[in-house]
């Protein structure tokens, strides 16, 4: 145990001194975070101001006037009436932007009116993107409001009211809590960075310890020493493990951070989103972190032991980045719950338990099962790689 | 004290070593160490001569622990190396060409690192440590990153390291590989005082200079055997040609 001890606290201390894992355990978690929260709220932000302010261009195409629908159109004033575009032409106005909606009535739509009969009424638009789809929006209402309008009209004459063709009012009431609606999209986000920062956090360190011993030669006199290869293991695993969990803890606490600073968030909605925040779910969010450092930490050492280089450690770790993030992104799949058997699934299981850890409906049952699964992938991780590391061959490999 | 019985070590061929297609291969296995047997006596200085690739990296890493025997015995200050090998790291000092030392760490954080592996005390430690410092001329550089030192203050960084705990055994692996003259000079005659100071010594190098400067015994190694193993003065007496260098490649040319 002593000398456990003593090749934990060296190791520690040298890694705490290496600018490259002090930069993936601080400065890089409060990069990203800063850097997604803001771009992502502004560019959501500026697109749907610029979708509700943007003059339309509306080209609108009727056998007979119709001033009514035409009023309002313009009633927002940011609505411009094209007069000038040739109905033949409307797919390929609308195609080239210099229309951002055609509207179509039938050639009979008065008459169809009269009749008391149903029109067809076409609406031209491209929905490549997401600002003609907002600015869509606004065409549905005021569409909405004459189609309101007629209707009334044709009541009236039949000296109906509106409760006539509208038997049923439906009322949706939802009975979720706010916690559970935001659980559920802050639960979504939150396993993406923890996951990725504790692999990123354990990554560096778990290549220095291990690879790059084996390419300064430190390696060869740190075998040489009284220390067996299980204390040496387990004081290198620790360390990275220790690692991981630092960068994790560190992108909650940006998180956090961000969150309160931002001027983005309606204080109503940042209000509830601090409360989220609670001890206990940090601790439940905590204890998930441990084993999961754990296991990526065992996963990272033997892969690095096992390269002749830090080069080619960084590049056999790099791909295993992307084989993470897979199962963190089934996790944010609408309709993916946890359950017993998803709370098998490594990585998976977190990504879905923290969402409802963050909305307070996880199951006790369930949290225990995600726990025993990390446990024992992390015990079985740490076996492999002490056993790997008391191979001569993957131990002295290009050495 | 150092005692190689019969010592084999068998490798698998790397993919590499199969395309090169390694002499002294036997299907997909190479002896690095064929049947090895020599000693090392106290107060002596050990040479182990051989080309590159002789296996002379080998069965130092054997007789410091860091390999298992394929077959064979080694016993190093009286322990046997597969079954007491903590008791024999406790008694070995280990110096590679490569310094092995963390460049984040200081020469005084690097040296009391090793006195705690080696369950030092801390009076002893910090005793042993001073006199190693005066005596290396490490005093001046002690605080500073090994990272920014010169080769040659490494190296005094790496002897000290190798020093700290006073081992009885000291194995030298071409310690003075990429070194200039004036740090390699130091090292021969730290090795010289390890000598006088009663220590067994084992050095691998393939520089005929110093064999002839340090060696009391010497062994040949070639593909993994013993070409020769006598003192070193009986191997000036039987030499063939006119100098050390000129009988070394005779004895690896005619195996």
């Amino acid at each position: 145990m002593k000398l456990l001890t003593i090749i934990f606290r060296k190791e520690l201390r040298d890694m705490l001194r290496d600018r490259r894992t002090l930069f993936f355990m601080i400065v890089m978690p409060f990069l990203v975070i800063f850097l997604i929260f803001n771009l992502s709220m502004r560019l959501g932000m500026d697109m749907e101001k610029r979708a509700q302010e943007k003059e339309l261009q509306v080209a609108v195409f009727a056998a007979g006037p119709l001033p009514e629908f035409i009023n309002m159109l313009q009633v927002s004033k940011k609505v411009k009436i094209n007069t000038t575009v040739n109905k033949k032409e409307i797919e390929q106005t609308v195609q080239n932007g210099r229309l951002d909606f055609a509207i179509s009535f039938a050639e009979d739509f008065s008459e169809t009116v009269d009749r008391e009969g149903t029109n067809e009424v076409q609406i031209y638009y491209k929905a490549s993107t997401s600002e003609n789809e907002m600015a869509l929006e606004r065409i549905r209402k005021v569409m909405e409001k004459y189609k309101q309008q007629l209707l009334e009209r044709r009541l009236q004459k039949k000296n109906m009211t509106a409760a006539f063709v509208e038997p049923i009012k439906i009322v949706e009431k939802d009975v979720s809590s706010i916690r559970e609606k935001m659980g559920q999209r802050l639960g979504g986000m939150l396993p993406y960075f923890l996951v990725i920062f504790c692999f990123l956090g354990a990554m560096y360190p778990a290549i220095d310890l291990a690879a790059g011993e084996k390419e300064r030669g430190t390696m060869e006199t740190l075998l040489v020493s009284p220390a067996s290869r299980l204390q040496i293991v387990v004081g290198k695993f620790l360390v990275v493990t220790a690692s991981g969990i630092f960068t994790a803890l560190s992108s909650v606490l940006w998180l956090y951070l961000v969150f309160r600073q931002s001027r983005m968030i309606p204080p109503g909605v940042l209000g509830v989103i601090l409360k989220l925040i609670e001890w206990k779910s940090l601790l439940l969010l905590f204890s998930m972190i441990i084993p999961l450092c754990a296991f990526f930490a065992a996963i990272l050492l033997s892969v690095s032991v096992f390269a002749k280089s830090y080069k080619e450690a960084q590049s056999i770790i790099t791909p295993l980045n992307i084989m993470i993030i897979i199962p963190v992104l089934i996790g944010i799949f609408p309709g993916i719950k946890l359950n017993a058997t998803t709370a098998l699934i490594p990585i998976l299981n977190i990504s879905l338990a923290t969402k409802e850890i963050i909305a307070g409906t996880i199951s006790p049952l369930l949290m225990v099962e995600v726990f025993l699964v990390l446990f024992v992938l992390a015990a079985l991780g740490l076996i492999f790689c002490t056993r790997w590391f008391n191979r001569e061959a993957v131990i002295f490999r290009g050495v | 004290m150092i005692v190689v019985e019969n010592l084999t070590k068998s490798f698998r061929l790397s993919k590499e070593q199969k395309k090169e297609k390694v002499v002294h291969a036997q299907g997909n296995k190479v002896d690095a160490v064929a049947d090895v047997s020599f000693s090392c006596k106290p107060g002596r200085i050990f040479s182990l001569l051989g080309p590159n690739g002789a296996g002379k990296t080998t069965a130092l890493r054997l007789i410091a622990t860091m390999l298992r025997p394929s077959s064979g015995r080694i016993s190093v200050a009286g322990f046997d190396t597969v079954k007491e090998a903590g008791q024999v790291r406790q008694h070995i000092g280990f110096l590679t060409g490569s310094t092995g030392l963390y460049e984040r760490l200081t020469p005084t954080e690097m040296i009391e690192y090793y006195g705690r592996l080696h369950g030092m005390e801390p009076a002893l430690l910090e005793k042993r440590k001073g006199d190693l410092f005066r005596l290396l001329g490490i005093e001046e550089f002690a605080g500073r990153r090994i990272g920014k030192l010169s080769s040659g203050m490494k190296q005094k960084v790496s002897i000290a390291r190798t020093m700290i705990h006073d081992p009885q055994v000291l194995v030298f692996d071409e310690p003075t590989v990429g070194l200039d003259v004036i740090t390699a000079k130091s090292i021969l005659q730290l090795i010289r005082q390890c000598r006088t100071d009663g220590k067994t010594v084992i050095f691998s190098t393939h520089i005929m200079g110093e064999v002839s400067l340090l060696s009391d015994d010497l062994a040949i190694i070639h593909r993994g055997r013993l070409l020769y193993n006598d003192t070193y003065d009986a191997f000036i007496r039987v030499m063939k040609t006119k100098s050390l260098e000129d009988e070394f490649i005779r004895r690896v040319e005619e195996a």
